[in-house]
């Protein structure tokens, strides 16, 4: 095996080498007609009678942009082919639903008011009734109501009872009266 | 979601188009090209249209318009009642969501009367343009120039200052 590989690398080794010595050899006589070349891109050409000179054709590589626009075909219809079959099932077999008058004494459910059967669905599977949002939206709103309510009628205790002093807030501490020193004001003739 | 396209109301009458009477000796192409249409388009999409309506048909369901119950204006809310706001509101959002419909309806009324008339347009749909203008001038009065901003609230306070321009403009036609 490893016999092997190193005949192929002497066989590839000799005929590169063979290959630029035809390259050497053919520099040397440029006046004989031959067309100027960019070094490396001589090859044999065969004349083929239908179409004309076969040419092998240099251009820039387009081996990134297929790869990529083949990946992005496959990973979107990887979901997007059973999706689509999915709603085509859906719209065909179950349909939509038709307008109707609500019947007497009749409450529909939440998921009622909506006509296809997907968003009928989602509607009553995923989503909340939106009776319960707009009695959530109400209870906050109730909540910081009452809140903001507490808050000033909190300013306006402290209020009063700064200026009225007679509540149990802002009472300060004071040193005790036995430790004050009245021998300064004892003598009057000091 | 675009609208049901059940167009009932829109229906055009029915043309009065005369028989002809042709002379020609050539064979009318007509029938011909209506029987090969009808052959090739339309008899395959009828027969697919009414094989999926038959397979819908096993299980029909229903869908409603919901009736939502008045609730007291933003007027006769107290102050500080937030709840009674947030009713309100979402009562004056529902309300303008019915108005704007109610224009969009005058105002398709009068593209199928144009659309119907043709030539005759200007005499005949005097009545529905006349009708459009008077809806999207309330519209405009009662809704426009709110912006984006415009809830209830800003909707009454302007409310209020064409009742009071109102009431300038009778006190000075009455001296």
């Amino acid at each position: 095996m490893a016999a092997m590989s190193l005949v192929l690398r002497a066989a590839a080794a000799w005929g590169a080498r063979r290959a630029a010595s035809g390259v050497a050899g053919g520099a040397h006589l440029p006046w004989l007609g031959e067309a100027a070349r960019l070094p490396g891109t001589v090859a044999p050409v065969r004349h083929s009678s239908s179409h004309g000179k076969r040419m092998f054709i240099i251009k820039a590589t387009r081996f990134y942009d297929t790869r990529f626009l083949n990946l992005l075909r496959f990973y979107v219809f990887l979901t997007g082919i059973p999706v689509a079959i999915f709603i085509t099932y859906v719209n065909i077999f179950i349909g939509e639903a038709e307008l109707a008058e609500i019947p007497e004494g009749y409450i529909p459910e939440h998921w009622e008011y909506y006509k296809h059967p997907i968003s009928r669905w989602i509607a009553r599977y995923l989503l909340d009734p939106p009776e319960k949002n707009y009695e959530k939206e109400m209870a906050v709103l109730d909540i910081e109501a009452k809140k903001t309510q507490l808050r000033l009628m909190e300013l306006e205790a402290r209020r009063l009872m700064r200026q009225r002093g007679d509540g149990p807030w802002y009472h300060y501490e004071t040193p005790d009266k036995n430790l004050v020193d009245n021998s300064m004001k004892s003598t009057p003739d000091n | 979601m675009a609208e049901d396209r059940n167009r009932e109301v829109y229906k055009v009458p029915p043309t009065r188009t005369p028989v002809s009477e042709g002379t020609s000796t050539l064979p009318n192409p007509i029938p011909f090209l209506h029987t090969a249409f009808s052959y090739i388009v339309d008899a395959p999409v009828t027969f697919v249209r009414e094989w999926i309506e038959r397979q819908q048909a096993k299980n029909k369901y229903y869908y409603y318009h919901q009736k939502f119950r008045r609730v007291p204006d933003l007027s006769e809310c107290l102050e500080g009642d937030y709840l009674c706001f947030y009713e309100a509101e979402a009562q004056w959002r529902r309300d303008r969501m019915v108005d704007q419909e109610i224009v969009e309806i005058v105002r398709e009324r009068l593209g199928a009367c144009k659309q119907r008339e043709g030539p005759n347009q200007f005499q005949n749909c005097a009545k529905e343009a006349e009708l459009l203008a008077q809806v999207t001038k309330a519209y405009q009065d009662r809704y426009g120039d709110l912006g984006v901003t415009g809830n209830a609230r800003t909707c009454l306070m302007k409310q209020k200052h064409r009742m009071i321009e109102e009431r300038k403009a009778q006190a000075s036609a009455s001296e």
